[in-house]
Formats: C-alpha cells, sequence, structure tokens
C-alpha cells in the first residue's frame, strides 16, 4: 500500500470521485425512457473498490439503493464472477430482487474497472425499468412468477461484445421493449463515462489503483458515522407501527427494536407481521436500505456515503416475514413496506435523540399506473405517477405540505399526464389541516382526482397507503389525517391491486397529512 | 452621434462603458450602487463619465443597461402583491411545486414559498383538454369574481395561468381583456406570453414571477428613462436579458422576469466578443468575483442557452431549492467560490472552501474589518500573488498579518502544516473546486474541456484563471481589457434580438406540415416587427429556429437547430440526422429504431450583433518602464515561493513578449501567470497566455 493523502490532496480526490458518479448518474437519467428513473431519480450509479465496497454513490438517488450495488458486486465476487472471471469490457446484469433491490423492475449492472491489466475496482448502476413482463407493475401479482422475467447474474456485455441471446430474451418477455432495452443501454453509456472519466483522473492524478483512496474515504465516513451515534445514550428503544397491508382486512404490524451500543446500531424487527398475500414484501438488502437511510438522515446527514457509513449500522428480521422475504412470495409493490420503515426507525430513535427525527410522513408515496389502448389515437400507453402525502413535523418546523418522504419523486405535471393517457385531471389540491397538530404541525397532504375520458378501459394498478391507518406524531404531536380512496359514481376499488378504470368513471385520492410533532397548546 | 453607452448596475458597483464607435476608444466607469433608488447612481456615474471624457449626453445614440433589480427583488421578496388565477380545482399547483426533496439527506430542509400566498389564488371554471379544446367554457361572470376578489384583496399584479393554455391562448386573453377593461392599473401577465411551454408548475412559476416584479421594473425603468431623457439623452434605451440579447424598454416593463440574469449574461456577451476579436470560436468564460465563480461555454461564437433556471434557491447552488423559471437563460455554472470563501477543517479532518463566503463585509481576514477567518483572498495574498499596497489600485491596504494568523489558527495549525502550505491548500481545493465543476459541465455538453481557451475576469477571475485552466488543460488563457467592468462592456457588443416560443408535442413521423410552416412564419414575423420596433437594422437579420427533440418516451429534450425555409416531410432526414449528431455527441450513443417527437420550437430573430474594434487609449510605455518590481510568489508544486516580476497592466503596450511566471497588476484585478507559459500583449491590448502543457 502507497503512503496516505494528506487531508487536501483527499478533499481534493474525494470531491472528483463524487463527481465521477453524479457525471454518470445525469447521463443515465438524461437518456432513460423510464418515467420512474427520469422523473423520480429512481437510480442510484456507486463506484466500488476491488473487493466490491463503495467509495462514491450518486448524490441524487433514492434510499431503496443504499449498499445495494455493493452488496450486490460482493455477492457476485463471493458466488457467481469471482476475480479471475472478469475481463475487460464486461457487463453482468441480474434483477433477482435478493442480490438486487428486492423486486424485479430493477435492473443491476456491474463492471469491472481495470488499469494497467489488474481489476482495481468495479462500477454499477441500478434503475427501474420501464417494463420486465408480467403481470403490470404493483401489488398485483400472486406470487414471484407473476412478476415477470428474472434474470440471474449473466454478462449482458463479454469483454465489449454485446450477449445477443441475453438482449433478446429480454425483448421477447417485456411490453415495452425498446424503452425497457434503451434503459438497459444507458446504463451501459453511465457505466463507460464513469470508467472514463475515472481514468482520466487517475491518469491526472498519476494512481495505480484505488484502493488508498478507498480505504480513506471510508474510514473516514466510518467515524463519523460512528463518533455521531456514540453521543446518543445506550439502550434498547422500541416503537410498534400498524400499517395498512391490503387497506381491507389484512393490516400489517411493525415491530422495531433500535439498539444503541457505544458506537454501533442494531435494529431487530422481530415480532413483525409474516409474509403478506400481496406483493409489498420486502427482501433482507431492501430492509436494510430503508432502514439505514433514516439512522444515517439521524446521525450523518453531511457525509458522502459509502461503504464506512454502513459498517455500524446492524439490521436483522426474522426469516420469512415480511421484511426478510423468501421464495416464492410477490415482492412488486415492495416500496410501500419499506417507506414506511422511517417511522419505525424514527419513533425508536426519538426517546434517544429527539432532536434529530422527524414525525411520521404522509408516506409511502402513492403509486398508480395506467395502461391500455387508446382509440382515439390508435396507441398502447404505459403510464406511471406519484402523489406523496404531507411531510412530518420536525422538532424545531413545521412539515412541509406534499413532499416525497422517504423515497423521492416527483409528480408528472398534469399537462403531460394527459398528453399520455387519457384522462382528464379534475383537481390536484392541498388537504388543509390535514397535517397532525404540534407544537410543529404535520404537512398537509393533496386530493388528486381524474376521470377515464376515452373511449376504452384503463386498466389500473394502484398503490395506496394509510387509508386505515395514520401518520403517526411524536412526542405527544398529533397523527395527521388518514387518506382515502374512492370513485365516482360510488362503488367499491381496493386500496391496492388492479382494477379498470371504466370511461367517465372518475377516481378520488386524498392523501394523509404527515404528523405533528411535539404536544400543542 | 458616435457613442454607446453601457450600465451595469451590480450589487456592491455600477459600472460604465462608454464607446466611440467610430474610434472604437472604450472609456470605463465606476460608482456605488444606490439604494433603494439605483437611479440616483446611475445619473451620478453617466454624468462623470460623460464629464470625464469630454461627451455631451446627446451625442450618444443608445445606452444599453442591465440590472440585478429583478433578481433582487425575488430573492428579498420585495415585489408587488402579485394574484394567481388558474383552473378552478388546480389553486395550489404553486405551493404544491414538484413535491420533489432537493437533498436526500437532510430531513431539516426547507422549500421555498410561492409568492403568491393561498388566499390570493384563485380559480375561474374552464377547462381545455390536452389538445386545446375547449370541455368547459369560461364565463365572463366566472372571470368577474375571481378578478373582483383579488382586486378587493388589494393586488397590484395579476398572473394568468391556466391548464393546457399553450395550446389554445383564447381563454388567457379573454381573461387579460376583462382585467383591462374593468382594472386598467392592474398589470397582467399571461403564461402564455411569459412561457407557453406544457408543465404547469414550471409555466406558473415564471409567470407569477414575472407578474410579482412587473410594477417595480416598470416604475423603475420609466425613472430611469425620465431622468436620462434630463440629461439631453435622446436616443434609444435597450435592456440585456438573461438570453444574452437586448430587448426594448417596452420589451422589459412588459416581460422583466427576462431580465433576471442580465448581468452574469453580458459577461458571457463579452466573452463572445473578445472570442471573436482574438479569433477564437470556442471558449470557457470565467468569472470570479467575491462569493461565486461562474463559468459559461460559448461555442462557435455563440453562447450556449438553457431553459432549466431557477431564481431565489432557498440553499444556495443546490439545484430544485429554487423557483423554477424555464426563460431562455444563458447556461452558466455557478459556485460557491469567490475571493471571500472561507476555508475550513470538516469533521471529517478535511480542508474545504466555500459555499461560506466573508463577502464585503466583515470580507477576508486580510481586509481588517473584523473578519478573522481565512479566505481564499487571504491565501492569494500570503503565496504572494496580491500586493497588499496596491489592492484596488491601491484604495485599499491588505493586512497581511491578519491574513496569515486566520490561516495558521484554522488551517496550518490544526492540519501541523506550514502556513503556506496551508495556503497552497486553500487554493489548490478552491482551483479543483471551480475546475471540476467546469470540466463537469463541458463534459455533459460532450466536449473535451483541453479544446477550450479560457477568457477569464471579475475581481478575483485573474488571479485564478491559471491553476484553473493548467487544470482543465486548457491551451490559452485571455485576459481581456476592461476585465473590471466586463459585463457592462458585453452589453454593447450584444445584438437586438427576440424569440418566440410555441410547443408543438408531435412525432416527426406524424407532423402536419402545413400546420408547422404556418406557426412557423408567424413567429418569424413577430421577431422581424419587434426588430421593426426596436428601430434595429432588419436587413442583416438573421433566423435561427431551435426543436427541443427527444426520442418518443424520453422526458429531456436536447435543442436541435432546424433547417430554414419550409419545412416537409423532405427535411425529416436532415432533421434525424441533426438530432442524431447532437444526441451522439451529449451521450456517446443513439438509441436504434426509436421514434423522435419535437416538444418546444424557438424562433430567434436576431440583429447583427455591433462590430467594435476596441481600443483603449493611454499613453504607451515602454516596456521596460512596465516592469514595478520582483516579488516572492509560491506557485502550485514548487517547495519555495520563486521571484517573480511585477507589471503594471498600464504601461505594457501591444506586441510585448514574455515568459511566465508573472504578475500583472491592474486596478481591478491581478493577474497570476506560472512557469511554462508565454505571455502577449495583443493588438487590443488583451493579455494572451500560453500554457505550455508537459506531455
Amino acid at each position: 500500500m502507497t503512503t496516505k493523502y494528506d487531508p487536501i490532496t483527499l478533499s481534493i480526490l474525494w470531491s472528483r470521485l463524487l463527481a465521477i458518479v453524479d457525471e454518470a448518474g445525469t447521463t443515465l437519467q438524461r437518456t432513460s425512457f423510464s418515467t420512474v428513473t427520469r422523473e423520480s431519480n429512481d437510480f442510484a450509479v456507486v463506484l466500488m473498490d476491488k473487493y466490491g465496497r463503495s467509495i462514491a454513490q450518486s448524490g441524487i438517488s433514492v434510499p431503496s439503493f443504499l449498499g445495494v450495488l455493493p452488496m450486490l458486486t460482493q455477492a457476485l465476487l463471493k458466488d457467481y464472477f469471482p476475480p479471475e472471471s472478469w475481463a475487460e469490457g464486461d457487463t453482468v446484469m441480474t434483477n433477482d430482487p435478493w442480490l438486487c433491490a428486492g423486486h424485479k423492475p430493477d435492473i443491476g449492472l456491474v463492471s469491472p474497472i481495470f488499469k494497467s491489466g489488474a481489476l482495481i475496482g468495479f462500477i454499477g448502476t441500478i434503475a427501474h425499468s420501464p417494463d420486465m413482463g408480467g403481470a403490470l407493475w404493483g401489488a398485483g401479482g400472486r406470487d414471484l412468477y407473476e412478476e415477470g422475467l428474472m434474470v440471474p447474474p449473466t454478462k449482458l456485455v463479454i469483454a465489449g461484445a454485446e450477449n445477443v441471446t441475453l438482449f433478446n430474451i429480454i425483448e421477447a418477455n417485456v411490453r415495452v421493449a425498446k424503452q425497457t432495452i434503451g434503459d438497459i443501454r444507458a446504463q451501459l453509456a453511465a457505466n463507460e463515462q464513469g470508467i472514463s472519466s475515472l481514468m482520466r483522473l487517475m491518469d491526472e492524478m498519476g494512481m495505480e489503483n484505488l484502493q488508498t483512496v478507498a480505504e480513506q474515504v471510508i474510514e473516514a465516513s466510518e467515524r463519523a458515522m460512528r463518533e455521531a451515534i456514540r453521543k446518543a445514550p445506550d439502550g434498547t428503544y422500541r416503537y410498534e407501527y400498524d400499517a395498512d397491508g391490503d387497506g381491507l382486512e389484512n393490516p400489517v404490524h411493525i415491530s422495531c427494536a433500535v439498539t444503541i451500543k457505544d458506537d454501533e446500531i442494531f435494529v431487530d424487527y422481530a415480532g413483525t407481521s409474516g409474509a403478506h398475500p400481496l406483493g409489498i414484501n420486502a427482501v433482507m438488502n431492501y430492509t436494510y436500505a430503508y432502514t439505514a437511510y433514516p439512522i444515517k438522515c439521524a446521525f450523518s446527514p453531511d457525509v458522502p456515503n459509502n461503504e464506512g457509513s454502513f459498517r455500524p449500522i446492524h439490521v436483522t428480521a426474522p426469516k420469512g416475514s415480511l421484511l426478510n422475504a423468501q421464495k416464492p412470495v410477490p415482492l412488486g409493490a415492495r416500496n410501500i413496506t419499506g417507506n414506511i420503515l422511517h417511522a419505525a426507525v424514527f419513533g425508536a430513535l426519538s426517546e434517544a435523540v429527539p432532536a434529530q427525527v422527524q414525525a411520521d410522513c404522509g408516506a409511502a408515496c402513492w403509486c398508480v399506473v395506467l395502461n391500455g389502448h387508446d382509440t382515439r389515437k390508435h396507441q398502447d400507453y404505459v403510464e406511471y405517477f406519484f402523489l406523496n402525502g404531507g411531510y412530518g413535523a420536525r422538532p424545531t418546523m413545521h412539515g412541509i405540505p406534499t413532499l416525497s418522504f422517504p423515497t423521492n419523486v416527483a409528480n408528472v405535471p398534469i399537462e403531460v399526464l394527459e398528453n399520455s393517457a387519457p384522462i382528464m385531471v379534475t383537481e390536484k389540491s392541498l388537504r388543509r389541516n390535514s397535517g397532525g397538530k404540534g407544537v410543529y404541525d404535520g404537512g398537509a397532504g393533496q386530493r388528486f382526482s381524474f376521470k377515464n375520458v376515452g373511449e376504452d378501459p384503463i386498466n389500473i394498478s394502484i398503490l395506496t397507503e394509510k387509508t386505515k391507518t395514520v401518520a403517526r406524531g411524536l412526542q405527544g404531536g398529533l397523527d395527521g389525517k388518514k387518506g382515502k380512496i374512492s370513485i365516482r359514481p360510488k362503488r367499491f376499488i381496493a386500496p391496492k391491486g388492479l382494477d379498470k378504470l371504466m370511461p367517465n368513471e372518475e377516481i378520488v385520492l386524498d392523501l394523509p397529512g404527515g404528523g405533528g410533532f411535539g404536544t400543542p397548546d | 452621434m458616435p457613442y454607446r453607452l453601457g450600465i451595469d448596475i451590480g450589487g456592491t458597483f455600477t459600472d460604465f462603458v462608454l464607446l466611440n464607435e467610430t474610434s472604437g476608444d472604450l472609456h470605463f466607469g465606476k460608482t456605488l450602487t444606490t439604494y433603494p433608488d439605483p437611479t440616483n447612481g446611475i445619473i451620478t456615474g453617466t454624468k462623470q463619465v460623460l464629464n470625464d471624457f469630454n461627451v455631451n449626453a446627446a451625442a450618444i445614440h443608445t445606452i444599453v443597461h442591465g440590472t440585478t433589480l429583478v433578481t433582487n427583488a425575488v430573492i428579498e421578496r420585495k415585489g408587488a402583491k402579485t394574484g394567481f388565477i388558474t383552473t378552478q380545482g388546480f389553486t395550489d399547483v404553486p405551493e404544491i411545486g414538484r413535491e420533489l426533496r432537493y437533498d436526500i439527506y437532510d430531513i431539516f430542509l426547507t422549500m421555498p414559498e410561492p409568492l403568491v400566498p393561498q388566499k390570493l389564488r384563485v380559480g375561474v371554471e374552464e377547462r381545455l383538454n390536452a389538445k386545446g379544446e375547449v370541455v368547459m367554457a369560461l364565463t365572463q361572470a366566472s372571470i368577474e369574481r375571481a378578478v373582483e376578489t383579488l382586486v378587493g384583496r388589494g393586488v397590484q399584479s395579476i398572473a394568468v395561468c391556466l391548464l393546457h393554455s399553450f395550446v389554445n391562448p383564447a381563454h388567457e386573453r379573454i381573461i387579460a381583456e376583462i382585467i383591462h377593461q374593468k382594472y386598467p392599473h392592474i398589470y397582467t401577465s399571461l403564461s402564455v406570453d411569459i412561457m407557453p411551454e406544457i408543465r404547469e408548475y414550471e409555466r406558473a412559476s415564471a409567470t407569477i414571477m414575472n407578474a410579482y416584479v412587473q410594477p417595480i421594473t416598470d416604475k423603475y425603468l420609466e425613472t430611469l428613462e425620465k431622468r436620462l431623457r434630463v440629461l439631453g439623452f435622446t436616443g434609444n434605451i435597450d435592456i440585456m436579458i438573461s438570453s444574452g440579447r437586448l430587448t426594448t424598454i417596452e420589451g422589459a416593463r412588459k416581460s422583466p422576469v427576462q431580465l433576471l440574469e442580465s448581468g452574469p449574461a453580458g459577461g458571457a456577451m463579452a466573452s463572445v466578443f473578445f472570442g471573436k476579436l482574438t479569433g477564437r470560436a470556442d471558449l470557457l468564460g470565467f468569472d470570479m468575483g467575491g462569493t461565486t465563480a461562474k463559468a459559461s461555454l460559448i461555442l462557435n461564437n455563440r453562447p450556449e442557452i438553457t431553459n432549466q433556471f431557477e431564481a431565489a434557491r432557498v440553499r444556495r447552488f443546490k439545484k430544485g431549492s429554487g423557483l423554477p423559471v424555464r426563460i431562455p437563460v444563458i447556461d452558466l455554472i455557478e459556485i460557491g467560490a469567490g475571493g471571500g470563501s472561507i476555508a475550513h477543517i470538516d469533521h471529517l479532518g478535511l480542508l474545504k472552501v466555500g459555499p461560506e463566503s466573508a463577502a464585503s463585509q466583515p470580507g477576508p481576514a486580510c481586509y481588517g474589518r473584523g473578519g478573522d477567518k481565512p479566505t481564499v483572498t487571504d491565501a492569494d495574498l500570503i503565496l504572494g500573488y496580491l500586493n497588499e499596497k496596491y489592492f484596488l489600485g491601491g484604495t485599499m491596504t491588505l493586512d497581511r498579518e491578519a491574513a496569515r494568523e486566520a490561516v495558521h489558527r484554522h488551517i496550518a495549525e490544526p492540519l501541523g502544516i506550514t502556513i503556506e502550505q496551508a495556503a497552497m491548500g486553500i487554493r489548490r481545493v478552491v482551483d479543483e473546486n471551480m475546475a471540476s465543476a467546469a470540466r463537469v459541465h463541458i463534459l455533459e455538453k460532450g466536449y473535451d474541456p483541453r479544446r477550450f481557451s479560457m477568457i477569464a475576469f471579475g475581481g478575483a477571475g485573474p488571479v485564478h484563471a491559471f491553476s484553473v485552466a493548467r487544470l482543465l488543460g486548457s491551451p490559452q488563457m485571455i485576459i481581456p481589457v476592461g476585465a473590471g467592468v466586463t459585463s457592462a462592456l458585453g452589453f454593447l457588443v450584444s445584438p437586438v434580438a427576440s424569440e418566440a416560443i410555441r410547443s408543438f408535442v408531435c412525432p416527426l413521423d406524424e407532423i402536419d406540415w402545413q400546420k408547422l410552416n404556418t406557426m412557423l412564419r408567424a413567429m418569424e414575423e413577430e421577431g422581424f416587427e419587434f426588430l421593426r420596433h426596436a428601430k434595429a437594422d432588419v436587413s442583416k437579420a438573421r433566423i435561427t429556429c431551435i426543436a427541443d427533440m427527444r426520442y418518443v418516451g424520453q422526458g429531456h429534450e436536447i435543442a436541435v437547430p432546424m433547417p430554414l425555409g419550409e419545412l416537409s416531410a423532405d427535411s425529416v432526414a436532415e432533421i434525424e440526422a441533426t438530432f442524431l449528431k447532437e444526441y451522439q455527441l451529449r451521450y456517446n450513443r443513439t438509441v436504434p429504431a426509436m421514434r423522435l417527437e419535437t416538444v418546444t420550437w424557438r424562433v430567434a430573430v436576431s440583429a447583427a450583433a455591433p462590430e467594435i474594434t476596441p481600443n483603449q487609449p493611454g499613453a504607451e510605455f515602454a516596456n521596460e518602464n512596465a516592469l514595478k518590481a520582483h516579488r516572492s510568489v509560491w506557485f502550485v508544486g514548487d517547495s519555495t515561493p520563486t521571484e517573480t516580476p511585477v507589471f503594471s497592466r498600464y504601461a505594457l503596450s501591444s506586441g510585448a513578449v514574455f515568459e511566465g511566471p508573472a504578475i500583472i497588476e491592474e486596478k481591478e484585478s491581478t493577474t497570476v501567470i506560472g512557469k511554462n507559459s508565454t505571455v502577449r500583449i495583443d493588438e487590443f491590448k488583451n493579455i494572451v497566455i500560453d500554457l505550455h502543457h508537459a506531455k
């Protein structure tokens, strides 16, 4: 190992590495077809060392991918492609939910980085693909196999040559093949760009490997995280949290115990519900990401994340439970479950570090997918959009209306939506006073309603949350108002799952407000 | 009447550049910006510069003006009480925004408050569909109710943005008509005039901002014009807008939101001008001041334009934390790196510089105004780049000991290094920050940073440009004449032009060409009409047509230059080829067999940019007299300082050539030139430096 970089050079190098992954992320976002990737930042780019440990992750990203690419790369090295099996110009692809990000639409691509003939690291991208076949994306699949194509770790590019067979298989299995393949190529482009930017940096700085800088940045992030945890009082803090489940007869319960011990945190979900028949089950990778995320927000929000940030964070959940799903349970809408974990973690942590947490948000983000044929336009469409509830109150500030948390997805403009699908939006407004009162109030949720104005039925996949439960207040703050889904003319619609919106039917979505913080006057 | 006068109001100074178009003589002036009425400073400064150079106000045929007034009104929330009218059911759109967080780990973030509060946002019953067809008619009663509510609540200005109005403006126009009839004193801004593009939140945001700043801008420009007339000025007043073009005073009063970035746009246009003058079509403009550095890319003698601008960010430099204004703006990257940027050791033990700035109050430690934090200027002084006795031409003395003490206490001591090493560290980090931001910006556009020469200005620009140019691998850097008043100079070399924008969302293979051609001809005619009205020379006018295009299904468009004249199905091959070329350039690949679509069309009609051959009159000195002294200077990578010659810029004459290292001092800035370089003073007295790169 060469000598360490001084604090000035390290500062410069670290910024450059972060700029490289951000730049690759921008390329991926701008060239992708998937609404989820481009409007909702549902992607990540991670630069890793030769052991698959994260050195730098793109700043724009969603929490779902925290630590996922390193876990994937380490699994690839251990069980699929040992170091000697990688060649320059390779790229391995997989969407295996257990190796990757917990459901099939998330495709991971990992490429090795060579310098002077030696394997020195990896770059990986993960992004939500427009379609992976199977049932329409959402909670509609009855088991894993209804959720579309699964590609086990396979070389998509072999020493620079595309694996045409694999491309053909994907193309034959997905709805919008050109767009899905286009997005896979966008990921490839991002990996390539990251590698070439890294090479430029290494040449400029005269670097032969990444290990010295890797050790130093990992060590620095780890130290910052440990120091912050050490300041919190030791103990085990518990929080019990109810969520909608299917929103009908089958709710779910999250039981969360956070133990702070010296400079480490252990989160255990023993007591949590078992696997759910709807596709809202989360694999361990995913549970880890959404548990580590609020911890990072509370303890070390301003330090760039890498392997070191996560070393002091340990997460366990009973095997086969909602939060440690096993084959072949469906996983499609696992985001609904991941998106509520922060509430349980913050709830438990509020006892230990009340100034560093926020009250529950009107999360999870509601998702709507519309699909069908538009007779008037003679075309098929698949259109995703997202809606957010109120942001939870903070120890020193009110919540914010309709802000995405913990995931970070933008809405789709109404005018864009009406151009893409035969619907007309009839209202988008704030639900004033839907946030829970407190010393600081929770943010307001919103009403969003739309009507089928076409001639054909619209297949709709819908995911709501907190139509039976609420965003909980913290430290005496009151709960936010719950959400509601209804149809005009009135009829039954399930809060999660697949339905058909008939011509002239109107669907009204009332999103929940955020929880308040502190006992109100 | 051979004179043109450029006037740029900045936060601290108001700059003047007086040009004699016959001789090319340039005269510069500077006064303090006056608050609350900046026209006081303008009048004082104008009188001063006319008096100094013995010119009569009646001899000026055009004054070109730019100001930070609009930006400041938005940042300081000092605009008019504004109302908002939209389609019923959507009055909260400006408050809801895009629902996206700009920082994913900071749970304590805040979002920008809408400029119009809830009780001043009202709906009218009406609805268009995506094709612009009327689904629900707009009634007079509904409009009157809305307008009366707003007027009753005391608004001075009203913004109107209805869903899908960019496809069919009829309803917005009816509302404007009724407001105008019943309340002629109320200002009205329509989204179809301000930003006729798809995406309701962004369109509403730009329209509201226009309405918010319109009353104050209108009054300001009216006062300014009157006061200039009193001086005996009878010529035209042109206003610099964010896209690097000039508009008329009427144009600015109608659409003041266009003035948001007038100063920086002037800087970029000055870069274009000096590029042409020195024979360089591709350049990186680099402007570094007290708190920020800006870089803009000039390609083929044109500034890059973006429509992704944001104003009034609640967190500085953080994309997504401001109010979007999707109007054409010169594409500038702005980072928190300036002379006043504060250096500190963060909790990871790393040296960081900025974005916090000591600004001018208390200022860097060496200003001796109570600042005790080490800044970039302090490091520059310690390293020998700045002359403590000739700062701002000697009007201010810098305190070297205070600079050393601040760097010692906050950086050198904690890191266990010498003061010079610490100062060099500050210098390296800030230069890297700027180079890195510029590099990403250039790469995003698909170019190699090494092909761009750099043109540097602003107080700290010439001090840092050499190191930044080295890091980027630039072959050459230019320090233009008038580096202290560059934006005002840029005003004088910008063309009068207007740009018409229309949404036309349609796959390329489904375009109704006749409809498109009719639209484009109307847009061109609008432009010519504007030029005639502005009394510009229409005979040399140039049309440019750009379509924002993407693959069907994508959400991000790229600007693609279109062929001029009648378009038809025969044009498709050329349009496709241009799109693919631009796409390949940016993303290094294209997507096979995907359909293309156009989203927005932009037609600009531009008069020719004024041609000037600058001349800075003054005594010609023999170059020997230019050498003022030698001083010890620390250059990057050296372990000992180098005795370096220090020149006075005013005494260097055209044709002088010497080798770096060297320091060239002038009143507003100091040019620092490192080793392995050749310096030349060109025929216009620009400093041109060739950087010899190893390899």
